[in-house]
């Protein structure tokens, strides 16, 4: 009988929000130490089902199962494969850094730290649990605390809208934090709904008898089901995802979001969307998986250079980081959709590279911002004399980002891409490239700008990060060289749950 | 001298009959001008009918087939009472000159319309029905214009009775061409009748089936719930937005689904169509609103549109469903207006501005309130996303997708104008700082609603097993 360690991870951020809750009232250190404890329990339990996780043997290990609703078929019901082993260490490192990097919030830092939390719990949630149902409520609990933390801690950009739209912008307050938290949260409740009619189509169609992902596995549904819930599954997914044309959530969002929350959701909320892609659409659904690749491939393509384009054409420093997020997020979908072994483990690794470059980006762009109050980046210049550090983080960061070799964003693409070019759709490969070039091009013109560029008369008094701000760059730059350097301690375990995936999308 | 079969088929009814004869003497007996005893009375005799009622058994029909006292009447009757009591004891607090004066006129009027909707949940009979119906319907009238000195409560109460006569006029009306067809005023008639291709009562349970959609207020027949929800008095609009529809829908189970069979499912594509009308219309008028009640009033419109989409799931687990969804409406709907009546009463103002800032103020106040807010609007772990999330799941056996489509896309945008509240409540700074005062009687209420909703968000098993058997014998 092996412990319960995956249910440890999940629920002890959410013990830590209770005793914040409960006990450390008007302690702002108690609430610092609880969260930081609580997630470093966490981080700990990952780090050991990543060292102790059978690369060996193919599906779910660390398996726990619980009857919760036997008359409907519910279960609680948690397991992880070599994806959502890596995923689940993911989001331990970024939310362990997250912590660290939000330890300077002032305002209402009880219940900020407790909503963290919280949503903490759904995420590693949506990545162990088996049981659709559970899982499904998991998402929800990822979701939700979102509105609240956008709305309360956000800030709201300095960029005032222009063009002949401004005036509708002015209107629904384009921009704000409170408009950014209400469109994120009510996209992704849009798409949970497309998600919850796509659960019960595969319930009712498999005998209305289990949730569960291993019973459903087994059932081969008939092709014009799969086809709409793979649809369903996409497009509810697609939306937290980032897919082109639902992505716009994510900018806005990203940008409004605190520092602590931009980490965690683009770091590692947009993963769980393309996570549900891979292991609800084209695990369950085979069929369909290999009857559409040409569109989510596609779109994915879309999203790579409309990502990268738009990064280009924004002035505010956050929401540069967002569209390259959305940029990445593309090269995730694409190499899932080539249906190649290179291609499905790069698109995996991506998803940890990005996962943790974009935490390690708007760690740093909070960090900025709360030296010089400024998000603009036409303003800022310079910046490397008074914080060498960040200026240092950043730059990694950056040359991650446009896929240089030694970091984890090389490994990741160069999968992506030998994916593509081996795929029935080789012309992926054109957009794909094209997008590594205008991110090398939007990176470093920023890096140059904000760092090393001639210093700006604005600012006054900069200095370099602080104490536990130092934990979360440190710890984040260490994981994206040392999976540069070495991407084998990430593909061996993808490998185990990629192949036999792939074998039953398009045979051995 | 009836036997021993028929008092225990009427025991809830004798009991209640005692209460109002109870109220009614002691009414007579007060002599002072303040007679909120009359309220405790009321309120108490409400609680021990309650708990009475959960030793009530089924009894086999009464009065030759008429009444029936199965699961699914006492299933509804708990609920009824146990709306009821929150409902009254929310009222206690009110220092209101007219309810302090009026006091035997208010708890008169709300047991009498009670006892109609126990008699119409257990009524087998076209006759038996309307009555209960009528004794149900005509009190809520007199409730709605009860602060008869304001413009606005006589002009709710009047809209709600012309409204309320012409749909009452509309069902007799088609309920007598139920009886043409069938000749016989028995329900089980009717639905063995029921076979076949047969006009006249197609177009008889057509007709009634519109007034039933006036009573609970599915669109377009729901003109009046707004104005008179804005005009009446608040912990009598929340219970006036529960209880009358629970009783309405149970009604419509007992005439168009109970021993009907698998000939119900000719019923689908109305309740689906106007599921789909009710839930679109009633969300998406709801978004510009400023009142809260108002608000809240459009929301329920939507909210009967989700039940509706149970009842198009036409089976025994559609029916189950709507009855689990009625007891989460129940503790979420009435606990959001009685917040908005705390709220009212200390800052003189039903507008959602006058909830700004209500986090920093009354931290407890607000979370109730946000708890209220999302069972409403159907998220995890509160009452109301299991209703919504079961009476899908009825709709998905069924076979209804789009519908479950169409319902979990809508309430995204329910979503909205739930998240306005909340973003009023959590993220704008208060006007004023001190805290929302509120009767002991009223935070008790709001503390029953709050148990309901985390209890049943985070239990509903036995609660859904029981709705479940209530409903099994139907089909």
């Amino acid at each position: 009988m092996t412990p319960p360690v995956l249910s440890l991870i999940t629920w002890s951020p959410f013990v830590g929000a209770l005793l914040i809750m409960f006990t450390a009232r008007h302690r702002p250190l108690a609430v610092r130490l609880i969260a930081a404890v609580a997630t470093g329990i966490s981080t700990l339990g990952s780090l050991w089902i990543y060292a102790a996780y059978d690369r060996e043997a193919a599906g779910f290990q660390f398996y726990e199962k619980l009857p919760l609703v036997p008359p409907l078929g519910i279960s609680y019901e948690l397991g992880v494969d070599g994806i959502s082993v890596l995923l689940v260490l993911l989001t331990s490192v970024i939310i362990l850094a997250g912590v660290f990097a939000s330890w300077t919030i002032t305002v209402r830092g009880q219940e900020f730290y407790a909503l963290l939390l919280a949503l903490v719990t759904g995420v590693f949630g949506v990545f162990v649990a088996l049981d659709l149902f559970v899982f499904f409520l998991f998402y929800e609990l990822a979701v939700l605390p979102m509105y609240l933390l956008i709305g309360i801690w956000g800030s709201s950009g300095e960029v005032r809208p222009r063009g002949i739209f401004a005036w509708a912008y002015r209107e629904t307050g384009v921009g704000t934090k409170e408009y950014a938290a209400m469109k994120l949260t009510l996209y992704l409740l849009f798409g949970s709904a497309f998600i919850l009619v796509g659960i019960f189509a595969l319930y009712v169609n498999a005998g209305a008898s289990s949730f569960s992902f291993v019973d459903l596995e087994g059932v081969s549904f008939a092709p014009a089901v799969q086809r709409w819930v793979f649809l369903a599954f996409y497009v509810g997914f697609g939306i937290l995802a980032g897919i082109w044309p639902l992505h716009t959530w994510s900018p806005d969002g990203h940008a409004s979001a605190p520092t602590a929350v931009s980490m965690l959701h683009a770091g590692v909320l947009m993963k769980l969307g393309a996570y549900g892609v891979v292991r609800l659409g084209m695990g369950l659904l085979p069929g369909a998986a290999a009857e559409l690749a040409w569109l989510v491939g596609t779109i994915g393509c879309v999203n790579i250079v409309y990502g990268a384009l738009s990064a280009m054409a924004q002035t505010d420093l956050k929401y540069v980081i967002a569209y390259s997020s959305v940029s990445h997020m593309g090269i995730v979908m694409l190499g899932a959709a080539t249906l190649t072994e290179a291609g499905l483990n790069g698109s995996v690794f991506q998803m940890f590279a990005h996962g943790v470059m974009t935490g390690l980006f708007f760690a740093l762009v909070g960090l900025v911002y709360e030296k010089a109050h400024s998000r603009e980046i036409g303003k800022m210049g310079g910046f490397g004399a008074a914080m060498p550090g960040i200026a240092t983080a950043f730059t990694v960061g950056g040359l991650s980002s446009l896929g240089l070799p030694a970091t984890a964003g090389f490994v990741a693409e160069l999968l992506t891409f030998l994916g593509a070019a081996r795929s029935d759709h080789w012309w992926w490969l054109f957009p794909a490239i094209v997008g590594t070039f205008l991110t090398a091009v939007y990176v470093l013109r920023v890096a140059k700008q904000i760092f090393w560029g001639p210093p700006s008369t604005h600012f006054h008094h900069l200095e370099d990060a602080r104490g536990p701000e130092w934990v979360a760059l440190v710890l984040l730059v260490a994981v994206l060289v040392l999976f540069g350097m070495a991407p084998g301690l990430a593909i061996a375990p993808v490998d185990t749950a990629t192949t036999p995936l792939l074998s039953r999308i398009v045979g051995p | 001298m009836p036997g021993p079969d028929v008092v225990r088929a009427f025991a809830l009814e004798i009991g209640l009959g005692a209460l109002l004869v109870l109220v009614f003497v002691a009414n007579l007996c007060i002599r002072s001008v303040d007679r909120r005893v009359i309220g405790w009375i009321a309120s108490w005799g409400v609680l021990v009918l309650a708990v009475t009622s959960f030793l009530v058994m089924p009894a086999p029909p009464a009065l030759r087939g008429m009444f029936v006292q199965d699961g699914l009447a006492i299933f509804a009757k708990r609920l009824f009472l146990a709306a009821t009591f929150i409902g009254l004891l929310a009222a206690l607090g009110n220092a209101h000159p007219a309810f302090v004066r009026r006091a035997g006129e208010y708890h008169l009027l709300i047991l009498s319309s009670l006892l109609g909707m126990f008699v119409l949940v257990s009524a087998r009979d076209l006759i038996l029905l309307f009555v209960a119906f009528e004794l149900m319907s005509i009190p809520l009238y007199v409730l709605s214009g009860f602060l008869k000195r304001q413009e606005e409560a006589v002009e709710a109460a009047l809209k709600f009775f012309l409204v309320g006569s012409v749909s009452s006029a509309v069902l007799v009306y088609g309920l007598s061409f139920v009886y043409g067809a069938v000749r016989s005023t028995d329900l089980a008639t009717v639905a063995q009748a029921s076979t076949g291709i047969q006009p006249f009562l197609t177009l008889g349970l057509l007709a009634a089936f519109a007034g039933f959609a006036f009573k609970i207020a599915a669109f377009p027949f729901h003109m009046w719930v707004p104005d008179t929800y804005e005009a009446a008095s608040t912990p009598f609009v929340a219970w006036l937005s529960v209880t009358p529809k629970a009783a309405g829908f149970v009604a419509l189970f007992r005439v168009y689904l109970e021993g009907a069979g698998d000939r119900a499912a000719m019923w689908m594509p109305l309740a689906a169509g106007l599921a789909t009308l009710t839930i679109v219309a009633g969300n998406l008028m709801a978004l510009p609103q400023q009142n809260t009640k108002r608000l809240l009033a459009y929301s329920g419109i939507a909210h009967i549109g989700y039940m509706l989409v149970g009842f198009a799931a036409t089976s025994a687990s559609g029916v189950a469903m709507v009855l689990f969804y009625l007891v989460t409406y129940v503790f979420g709907n009435m606990g959001a207006f009685l917040v908005v009546e705390a709220v009212a009463r200390s800052e003189g103002s039903e507008a959602t501005a006058a909830f700004r800032g209500l986090a920093q103020r009354s931290p407890l106040l607000a979370l109730a309130m946000l708890l209220f807010l999302l069972s409403l609007g159907g998220i995890p772990f509160v009452a109301g996303f299991w209703a919504k999330l079961y009476v899908f799941w009825a709709a998905a056996s069924a076979g209804l997708y789009w519908l479950v489509l169409v319902g979990a896309v809508l309430s995204v945008v329910a979503l909205f104008y739930y998240l306005v509240v909340a973003k009023r409540m959590y993220i704008e700074p208060p006007e004023r700082p001190e805290r929302v005062r509120l009767s002991t009687t009223l935070a008790l209420a709001v503390l029953l609603c709050v148990a309901g909703v985390v209890v049943l968000g985070v239990y509903p098993t036995p609660l859904v097993m029981a709705a479940l058997r209530a409903a099994a014998p139907l089909f």
